[in-house]
């Protein structure tokens, strides 16, 4: 789905072009930059990001995970109440539940060290992918509901896990910050593998 | 551990039944740890979730269940019939792991 690859590359390449904040879009993309996992750019603007790691700031970083969490708890809320099969409503009860308790840290960290979430384009393009996939969502039903909200639950952990491993985690610059985020992968790198399962096992799209 | 050895058929009239020990598994990381864990029959064994979001302790052969365990709660349980027990977390269902009942 060209929707949801997108965000898997804006995710990356999102969070490199906030750095370059000053810089103009526009500029010709002529290296994505982005690491093997990623496809060359199908829509979006390709970013072009210079090679060196992005400074992308703590304040960004939490408005990112915030974000992250609250798209997730969306679909997840959508899919308790249109998923078919157990194994997808059984894994959106969990994706409501685990968003719930990982935002609840990032939120008691931020107001613990008082940063106020900042928005930016990571965030913006999460959100826009993420109201597209509701959007999405709510036209189907049954099984075709249960397949588009898992695949879309695959490419969507992957992309927040190649994310966290390759820009929010090297970049936090507190430790505190740094140490949630390390803490919160096992979450995401679960979720992965649960969507996984049910994807290949074909549950999605099987009533049980 | 000795202890658990217990009494052997035909032995002395003053031995005695083992003192039932505690154990702990701890929730973290999305994974329970130890992995495996052997304990005596009678043993207690408390579930701690260090986890930042609720799971389960839930024997597949439906001898026990903790149901979900809160972040930075416990639940205790006395460890079942001898054998194998494989247990997984029912919200979490790739998190597996095995309690041996001596």
């Amino acid at each position: 789905m060209s929707a949801t690859r997108s965000i898997a590359l804006s995710l990356v390449a999102g969070a490199i072009a906030v750095t370059t904040a000053c810089k103009k879009q526009e500029t010709p993309a002529t290296d994505t930059t982005t690491p093997a996992a990623v496809a060359p750019a199908p829509d979006s603007a390709a970013k072009a990001a210079a090679p060196a790691a992005p400074a992308i700031n703590d304040a960004q970083i939490a408005h990112i995970a915030v974000t992250a969490n609250a798209i997730d708890s969306a679909a997840g809320e959508l899919a308790k109440k249109k998923g078919t099969s157990k194994a997808v409503k059984d894994f959106a009860k969990t994706m409501v539940t685990d968003h719930a308790g990982v935002n609840k840290q990032a939120v008691a960290l931020a107001t613990k060290l008082n940063v106020t979430p900042e928005d930016n384009d990571t965030s913006k393009q999460l959100k826009a992918g993420g109201d597209a996939n509701i959007a999405n969502l709510q036209g189907l039903t049954g099984a075709a509901f249960d397949k588009a909200y898992i695949d879309h639950e695959v490419e969507y952990h992957q992309a927040v896990l190649d994310a966290l491993d390759k820009t929010l985690i090297p970049n936090a610059q507190n430790a505190d910050l740094k140490a949630l985020l390390v803490k919160v992968r096992p979450a995401f790198a679960s979720h992965l593998e649960m969507a996984k399962g049910i994807q290949s096992s074909g549950a999605a799209a099987t009533a049980k | 551990m000795a202890i658990a050895l217990g009494c052997f058929a035909g032995a002395v009239a003053a031995c005695s039944r083992p003192v039932p020990r505690s154990h702990t598994v701890t929730i973290q990381n999305f994974a329970f740890v130890p992995a495996e864990l052997t304990v005596a029959a009678g043993d207690t064994v408390v579930w701690s979730n260090k986890d930042i979001v609720p799971h389960s302790a839930t024997a597949r052969d439906a001898a026990w269940d903790s149901k979900p365990i809160d972040a930075n709660a416990a639940w205790r349980g006395v460890a079942p019939a001898r054998g194998r027990h494989d247990y997984y977390c029912v919200l979490h269902p790739n998190m597996k792991a095995t309690l041996v009942v001596r």
